[in-house]
Order: structure tokens, then C-alpha cells, then sequence
């Protein structure tokens, strides 16, 4: 235990006085007191003073030193279990978590009780999600500290978080019969029986739960909670009565909780429409001032009950003015008689009473073009929508909505720029409404122009720091995702990856910040929360912020692969060989000119690099919490110029294959990665697993296909045991087809879907370019046999020709495009690049015989 | 150490002016700064904790011996070492588990294969 070199008393008192220093963050202090020890010539070299010296040094922001104290001080005492922690303590800090463990263990060998090591092991264990190695450190600090809750709580949770239920319950039940002597009832305690419940509840025991519950009613404080369980409970285990009186008091307490209509309908058992609307009718008037049980009914009622509800409901929301009162509504168009009720009292009912008599306000009427233009917006109806749109903005110019609208319009006909161009005048009219300043720089995304959003978003950033900085420190990842999306349709593929990472970057540091949660919410018992925390870091990347990064990620970088960036030295002096002499003198002095600017620029750059060093370094002093260490900076021309893109998109795919299992884009994506790199298993893999999802899903066709044809010609050079597995596993997936017979089958099933028809056309021709007229034939001839013809379908079609999916077919592009245009006139895509500049679309507000029009 | 102590504070002041503005976004941070993350813990009355610790620690053992012997089991199972190779290289996962994989499929190899494609 004791150190090789022991301290006097004296010396010793000062040790101890660091110690204290650095636990209660005054650092300038403990460097005193090291200074103290260090400069009596007996111990400039000892040991744990320098490890102390060195940990606080990293507090304050001067890594470099802290890490040359402490190895100089761990090289001085290599026997020293302060040494060894303060180094791991060092690494922790620095995120290197495995090498702290490894620090920690050296630590525990020279002192194998030392509880505040163990302490500090656990927590990385739990961190890195080492749980038996969790549940083996918690056991020990039970051992030594069992008069302390905190040792009790951390083994049973260790357990729960193995799933063994049993041992978790085991555990608490013996720490709360020794506690519960004292008949405290704090919010502590009734935590800890809370977590207790959840703790039963997940072992499948629903009935001791529910016992459990009941008997400690008067001891749980979190009244509201305790409801909640207890309605649960006794809804689950079918005791209605019980359910329903705890649910009709939870919607007594909180009449604007959907979710308890719904548990109550469950505990009432009505299962027929018309008694759900009866009931809800009975609700309404219970709770005049709540929306639920006005809104819910219309999701069950039908026929003519539908069309008195909607009435009052659209009424109502249209005489006060509710802007979201269509998306509101707008889940009951799945039901196309539903629609035409709406339109009816929109377009003909309403208007007529308004314009005819005192009853209902003037503004009314702006409130229903307004409805109306999102209504056919959502049908799809762009003229329709836009000529409802200017009616309302002739009535009143100055709506910002109404701005907002018509730009989604046009968003959705296909032309991002106009789009944009409204969403701008809309900004315009409030510069200090932040909602529609990040809308404006989403369409700005949308239409590609990334400056111009920065520049729009910097009106909110701090002052001092580019908005690009700014929103990369804020974690603002719509903004990085859109931003990436916009760049990779540039092809700006290096900027778009370097947004892709930064992303990543995000979700890397939500996990890391998990770790003060650790300690925190053991002291502070709450548990529940705890462990829904931890389970929410489980599966963070399976959230849709990170799919959408990785996709942008992996295509790019399947690009990447495909057509790699070109080194311009290279290509350069290849050109050089077949010049004139006169010419390369030319050519050498415009390089030497191209090199002094780039090197007096590159100065500047490191300058402004300096500059924000200190910046950061600044800041790390202010705010020694988050002292994240550095990494590598995104470069985005090395980015581009990456040597192994298959690899690195495998690294973005990985966590979607775990986590976004049930999503089929992941695994045809895994498949187009391993496609590429001729991995016949895993694209076996990939396929089942998208096979099980969705076996008809077209995307998924093509794949099959090309996997058939594949195999087909490399049967003969595979290893036995691979053919043996693809053997058993393909009659699943080809049913004994080849792959034209495949192929032929998918387009007579599915002959009416442009979607399908496209990746079955798209096979035709890989299979046998021959078949090129008839494959485009297929694709092209947009007449009244596919039910799918809509701007994302067309846009696929195209892009997919450019591409040369079907092989040279410039004027079949051209014809496909014209026919595109005058089904499509607003979308941009289709129309030919010489005709960009976007029409001057300014729609003459329609007169008012029109409005009844259908 | 002295001097160099002085060559950060001067360099400090200097950008104490570029500060202020942002600082204004920043107030709080000052007071989090004086949060320390060290607590004391509360100790239990004592009490006897005894019984229920050795209970606990027989189980304990209970469980360690059956986790070794389902162990033994495993490694009981021959497997070849193409097998594994054939596993690492096809599928890209670590030795480890393709050994893993393999032992529980009783080193059947188109077996393990098929239950890590799935």
C-alpha cells in the first residue's frame, strides 16, 4: 500500500492538501502546495507528487505538461497505486477508455481494496458497457463498503442490466429490509421503490407488481406516476373496472393526454366505432375546453356523424383562426370519402355563409383559402393549391404562413428555387421569428445554395464564431444533414463527407456524455430514468438523424469508389510530355505564380489556425469540463481523396445493421458495399435480411438479380462450403428461377408500377443489352398503365437513364423529359439545362366564380 | 515555470476584450464551474449486514460455476482453424466470435455460416 518513497509528516499533510485541492476544484492551490513539496531537494522527484502535479496541470488545460508530470511521475514510483489511477484518471480524460482500464487494473494489483479505484472502474465498465465486469467490481464494493446504499443499488443493478431479474430483486429486497426500519418516506425512497416496480414489471411477474404497488401506495410521493402504473397494470392484466377508474382520473387530472383516451376506450373495451364516438361525444361535454375528445371522434366517425363533427370542428378552427388546423387534420385523409366531406364544406358551405350573412367573421374566409391551398397541396393539385394561395394573399399580404405555404408548394411541384425565393420574402417579414429563419435556410438547402443559409442562420449564431461553426458546436444537425445533401448533389463530395462526420461526431459525443450520469443519478436515485438513459445510448445511432447522415455518407462514398478523385499533379504532368518547350515555360511560371499565392495563403491559414487555438484554448481554461480532446480536423479534400471508401462506408453502415435493422434501405445498401467488394456471404446476408423485411420490394428485385447473375458466373472458382451455404439459402430467395425467368416474373406481377417496372426494365438490359429498345420502352412510355406516376417516380426514371443504367439513350432522355414537363411543369428537373432560369410564375389571383369549381 | 506562468496571463488579457461579448452568452458557466463532482456518501446506520452478504457471495459462486462449466462445454468442441479463417475472411467479424460461432455450431461450418448470414 504505501508508496516506495513515503512522504514526512509534514510533506505528507501538504500530499494530502493536494488531494483535497483537486477534489474541490481549486487547482491554482494544489499546484502551490506540489510546488511546496517539489522544491525541498529531497523530493523534486517523487513520484506521486509529480502524478498529482500533472493530473491538476490537465484540469487547467495544459495537457502536454500534465501527461509529461505523470509519466515522469509513474516512471519514478512504478509501484504507486496513486500513480497508476492518476494516470489512468489522465487517459479517462482524454476518452481513451480502454487504456484506462488498463490503468486501473495496475492500480488495483498494488492496492486491490482501494474503493475510490473501484469506484472509478466501474464507472468506465458501465461506460463501455462491460457489465459482467461491472457486476464483478460492484460485487467487490459491496463487499467492502455494505453499510453504504450506493453499494447495494449499483450490484442489483448490474444484475438487472444482465437480465437477471432475479438476482436485481434479490438484492433490493434484502437492502430495503434492512433499511426500511427507520420510516423515512422520502422522494429518495420512493425512487428506489419505483425502480423496485419497474424491476418486477420487466421480470413478466405483472401480478407482484401490481401487489407490490398497492401496498406501498402511501409511500410513493410521484402521485402522478403511480397512476399511470397502477391504470397499466391493471389494464394489462385484463382487471378493466379497476383500469378504467385510475384512467378516468389520469384524464380528469390531464384532459389534453391523448393517451389516456385511448387507455380508457382499452379499459371500457369498446371496440366498435360507433361507441367510441358515443363516448368520446360524452367526454366533450365533461371537458368543454380540451381538444381530444372533439378531435379523436373524427379518426372513428362516418357518413353523415362524420360530416356534423367536421362541421363544428372546422367551423370552430376556421372562425378563430388556427394556422395548423389542416395538419391537424390532415390524418384523416387517408379516407377519401373524408376528403370529399372537407371539401365540400370548405369550398361551397362555409364561403356561401360567410359572404351571405353577419354570422361568422370576414377573416373567415382567409382561413379557408389558407386550408384549402394546403388541402390540394396535399392532393397534389398545384394549381389548384397556388390559385387558393394568392386568394388568400390578396386578402391579406402580410401572413407569414401564407409565405410559408406557398413556397411548400412549390417545394412539392418539384421547384426547390422558387420555393426558396418565397420562404425568403417570408423571413423577410420577421427576421426575429427563429422558426422561420431555419426554415428559410432549410429550402436555401434545398435549392443548393449553402452560403446563402449560412448566411441566413448567422442572424441567430453567436457573434464571433462563423454560423458554420457555431451550428457544428450546437450539434444543429438538420443543418449539417441538409447541408451534406446539398453538397453531394453539387458533387462536392469532400464537403459533403466532412458534414457526414461532423454528424457522426455528434453522436459519438451524446455517448460520451453519458458518463457524468453514471454517479449522478445513483446518488440522486433516479433509476428509472438511469436506466432508460442507458438503454437510449444502446440504440442512439439507430435514430433517423444518424440514418440519414450515414446514407448521405455511404452513397457518397460508393461513389467515391466508382469514380475516384483524380489526383490534378498526376494528371498535370502526364499533360507536360506532349507540350511544346515554349509552352512548358508557360506553364511552369503560371505554377510557380499558382504556388507563391497558394503558400502566402496557406500562411494566412495558419495564422487564423493560431488564432483559433487560442480560442480554443481560451475556452478550455474557462470551462475545464469539456475538455474533449482534439481530433484529427475534416478536411474536405483528404476526405474525398479517400483510399478505402468501401471501408469507411462499412463504418457508417455497421451501426445501422445493428440498430436500424428494420429498415430494408440498410440492408440494400450493405448489399450495393459487398456487391463492390465481392463478398458473396454477406451479400447473401443482406438479402435475406431485406427478404425478410419486404420480399417484393423492387430495389431489393434488382439486387436479386444482379446477385444471380453473379453467381452464375463465378460458380466454378468458389469455395465448396460457401456453395453448400448458398445452396440451402437461395431456394428462398429464387424460388429455382435463373435470373431472366426472375426477372420476366417480377414485371408481369407488378406491371402496373412505374417503380417496379424501372429496377425489372433496368435488370432486362444488364441481363441483355440487346433488349435496350424494349427495356426503355418500358420506362418511357408513361401512359395509363402505372398507377405511380408522380415527380419522385419520373425523377428516379431520369436519373437513372443519365446514369446509364440503359446504356447510351440520349434522345430517348430528351423525349422522356418533354413528356416529364408537361405532366410536371413546375418541377426543375425536368426541364432541359439550357432553359433554366426559373419562369416567372406569378399567378393572377382567380376571380371568385372559380373558388366554387372542382 | 515562473515566467511561463506570466507569458499566459499577458496573453490572457490581451483577449479578454474579444471575450466580453461572447461572455454575455456564457454567464452561468462561471457558476457551474464552482459545481464539484466529488459528494460525501451518506453512510447507512450500521447494521447487520452479515447474513445477507454471504448469501449474496454463495450465489454468487453458484453462478460463476455454471457460467465455467458451460464454458468447458464449448471449448471442448474441435474446430479447424481453415474453418475459422474461412469465417474471418468471408463474414468480417473478429476471430473471436467466428470461433465462438463455430464452437456453438459444434464446428459445423456451413451451420455457423448460415446462422451468421441470417
Amino acid at each position: 500500500m504505501p508508496s516506495s518513497n513515503p512522504l514526512p509528516p509534514k510533506e505528507n499533510a501538504l500530499f494530502k492538501r493536494i488531494l483535497k485541492c483537486y477534489e474541490q476544484k481549486q487547482y491554482k492551490n494544489g499546484l502551490k502546495f506540489a510546488k511546496q513539496i517539489l522544491s525541498n531537494s529531497k523530493f523534486t522527484e517523487h513520484g506521486e507528487t509529480l502524478a498529482m502535479k500533472g493530473l491538476t496541470l490537465n484540469c487547467l488545460g495544459r495537457k502536454e505538461e500534465a501527461y509529461e508530470y505523470v509519466r515522469r511521475g509513474l516512471r519514478n514510483d512504478l509501484r504507486s497505486h496513486v500513480c497508476w489511477h492518476v494516470y489512468g484518471l489522465l487517459q479517462r480524460s482524454d476518452k481513451k477508455y480502454d487504456e484506462a482500464i488498463k490503468c486501473y487494473r495496475n492500480a488495483l494489483k498494488w492496492e486491490k481494496d482501494n474503493i475510490q479505484i473501484l469506484r472509478d472502474l466501474s464507472l468506465l465498465q458501465i461506460q463501455m458497457r462491460d457489465l459482467e465486469g461491472y457486476r464483478d467490481t460492484r460485487y467487490q464494493l459491496l463487499m467492502l463498503r455494505p453499510t453504504q446504499r450506493a453499494s447495494w443499488i449499483g450490484y442489483a443493478m448490474s444484475f438487472h442490466l444482465l437480465g437477471d431479474y432475479k438476482s436485481a430483486l434479490n438484492i433490493l429486497e434484502t437492502f430495503l429490509d434492512q433499511q426500511q426500519k427507520g420510516n423515512n418516506y422520502d422522494y429518495e425512497h420512493s425512487e428506489l421503490l419505483l425502480y423496485q416496480n419497474m424491476l418486477i414489471y420487466e421480470s413478466g411477474e405483472l401480478k407482484r407488481a401490481l401487489i407490490h404497488l398497492e401496498k406501498r401506495e402511501d409511500q410513493i410521493l410521484d402521485k402522478l406516476t403511480l397512476k399511470e402504473i397502477l391504470g397499466e397494470l391493471n389494464l394489462q392484466l385484463k382487471q378493466y373496472e379497476k383500469a378504467a377508474k385510475y384512467f378516468e382520473e389520469l384524464t380528469r387530472r390531464n384532459p389534453e393526454n391523448t393517451s389516456y383516451y385511448n387507455k380508457l376506450i382499452d379499459a371500457k373495451e369498446l371496440i366498435k366505432s360507433e361507441d367510441i364516438v358515443q363516448f368520446y361525444l360524452v367526454l366533450a361535454d365533461l371537458y368543454p375546453k380540451s381538444n381530444p375528445p372533439k378531435r379523436l371522434p373524427l379518426n372513428y366517425a362516418v357518413g353523415e356523424q362524420f360530416k356534423t363533427l367536421v362541421d363544428n370542428y372546422l367551423r370552430q378552427g376556421l372562425r378563430k383562426g388556427v394556422p395548423p388546423l389542416f395538419v391537424d387534420l390532415r390524418s384523416v385523409y387517408n379516407d377519401k370519402n373524408k376528403i370529399e366531406i372537407i371539401e365540400q364544406f370548405c369550398c361551397k358551405i362555409f364561403p356561401n355563409e360567410v359572404n351571405n350573412g353577419p354570422k361568422e367573421p370576414a377573416s373567415a374566409l382567409l382561413w379557408v383559402y389558407y386550408y384549402l391551398a394546403q388541402h390540394y397541396d396535399h392532393l397534389n393539385q398545384t394549381e389548384k393549391a397556388l390559385m387558393y394561395i394568392d386568394a388568400a394573399l390578396e386578402h391579406t399580404p402580410t401572413l407569414i404562413e401564407l409565405f410559408v405555404t406557398k413556397g411548400r408548394i412549390y417545394k412539392h411541384a418539384g421547384d426547390p428555387y422558387e420555393a426558396c425565393k418565397w420562404l425568403d420574402e417570408a423571413q423577410a417579414l420577421d427576421t426575429a421569428d427563429r422558426y422561420i429563419n431555419s426554415k428559410c435556410a432549410k429550402y436555401m438547402l434545398r435549392a443548393n445554395k449553402v452560403k446563402e443559409a449560412e448566411e441566413i442562420c448567422a442572424k441567430f449564431t453567436r457573434e464571433g464564431v462563423s454560423a458554420m461553426e457555431n451550428l457544428n458546436e450546437m450539434q444543429c444537425m438538420w443543418f449539417q444533414t441538409e447541408c451534406a445533401l446539398a453538397y453531394q448533389r453539387l458533387g462536392k463530395y469532400g464537403e459533403a463527407l466532412k458534414k457526414c462526420h461532423e454528424v457522426d461526431r455528434h453522436f459519438s459525443e451524446i455517448i460520451e456524455d453519458q458518463f457524468d450520469f453514471h454517479t449522478y443519478c445513483m446518488r440522486k436515485m433516479t433509476l428509472r430514468s438511469y436506466v432508460g438513459l442507458l438503454r437510449l445510448e444502446d440504440v442512439l445511432r439507430g435514430h433517423p438523424f444518424y440514418f440519414k447522415a450515414a446514407r448521405c455518407a455511404i452513397e457518397v462514398y460508393l461513389h467515391l469508389f466508382d469514380e475516384p478523385i483524380k489526383d490534378e499533379n498526376i494528371e498535370q504532368e502526364l499533360n507536360i510530355e506532349n507540350l511544346a518547350p515554349s509552352e512548358l515555360k508557360k506553364l511552369r511560371n503560371k505554377q510557380r505564380k499558382a504556388r507563391r499565392k497558394a503558400e502566402q495563403e496557406s500562411a494566412l491559414a495558419a495564422q487564423a489556425q493560431v488564432k483559433r487555438d487560442q480560442y480554443h484554448k481560451a475556452k478550455q481554461q474557462g470551462d475545464v469540463e469539456t475538455d474533449t480532446p482534439h481530433l484529427d480536423e475534416l478536411v474536405p479534400e483528404k476526405l474525398a481523396k479517400v483510399e478505402d471508401p468501401l471501408e469507411q462506408a462499412i463504418k457508417f453502415l455497421q451501426p445501422l445493421q445493428n440498430l436500424a435493422q428494420n429498415r430494408i434501405e440498410t440492408h440494400l445498401m450493405a448489399f450495393e458495399i459487398y456487391f463492390k467488394k465481392e463478398k458473396l456471404l454477406l451479400m447473401l446476408q443482406s438479402l435475406k435480411r431485406a427478404h425478410k423485411l419486404d420480399s417484393n420490394h423492387p430495389k431489393l428485385h434488382s439486387c436479386l438479380v444482379r446477385f444471380h447473375e453473379f453467381l452464375s458466373k463465378n460458380r466454378s472458382s468458389l469455395d465448396p462450403t460457401i456453395t453448400e451455404v448458398l445452396e440451402k439459402e437461395m431456394v428462398v430467395l429464387f424460388k429455382n428461377k435463373d435470373a431472366a425467368q426472375l426477372n420476366k416474373d417480377y414485371l408481369d406481377t407488378y406491371c402496373n408500377s412505374l417503380e417496379a417496372v424501372l429496377e425489372g426494365a433496368k435488370m432486362l438490359y444488364y441481363l441483355n443489352s440487346k433488349l435496350q429498345s424494349t427495356a426503355l420502352g418500358l420506362v418511357t412510355n408513361l401512359d395509363n398503365k402505372y398507377q405511380d406516376v408522380n415527380i419522385r417516380t419520373c425523377n428516379n426514371v431520369l436519373k437513372s437513364l443519365k446514369k446509364g443504367d440503359f446504356g447510351q439513350c440520349d434522345s430517348e432522355i430528351d423525349q422522356f423529359m418533354l413528356k416529364c414537363q408537361t405532366l410536371f411543369p413546375h418541377a426543375v428537373d425536368f426541364r432541359s439545362p439550357n432553359s433554366m432560369t426559373p419562369c416567372e410564375s406569378n399567378h393572377v389571383p382567380p376571380d371568385p366564380e372559380n373558388y366554387s369549381s372542382n | 515555470m515562473a515566467s511561463e506562468q506570466v507569458v499566459n496571463g499577458a496573453s490572457e488579457d490581451s483577449e479578454e476584450k474579444s471575450q466580453k461579448k461572447s461572455a454575455k452568452h456564457d454567464c452561468g458557466a462561471a457558476d457551474l464551474e464552482k459545481v464539484t463532482d466529488y459528494a460525501e456518501e451518506k453512510e447507512l446506520s450500521t447494521q447487520d449486514f452479515s447474513g445477507a452478504i454471504s448469501l449474496i457471495g454463495d450465489q454468487r459462486n453458484k453462478q460463476a460455476a455454471e457460467k465455467i462449466a458451460r464454458e468447458k462445454e464449448l471449448l471442448k468442441v474441435v474446430i479447424k482453424k481453415e474453418d475459422v479463417d474461412l469465417i474471418v475472411r468471408e463474414m468480417e467479424i473478429s476471430r473471436i466470435k467466428a470461433e465462438r460461432t463455430l464452437r456453438e455450431h459444434h464446428g459445423n461450418v456451413v451451420n455457423a455460416l448460415i446462422a451468421l448470414t441470417n
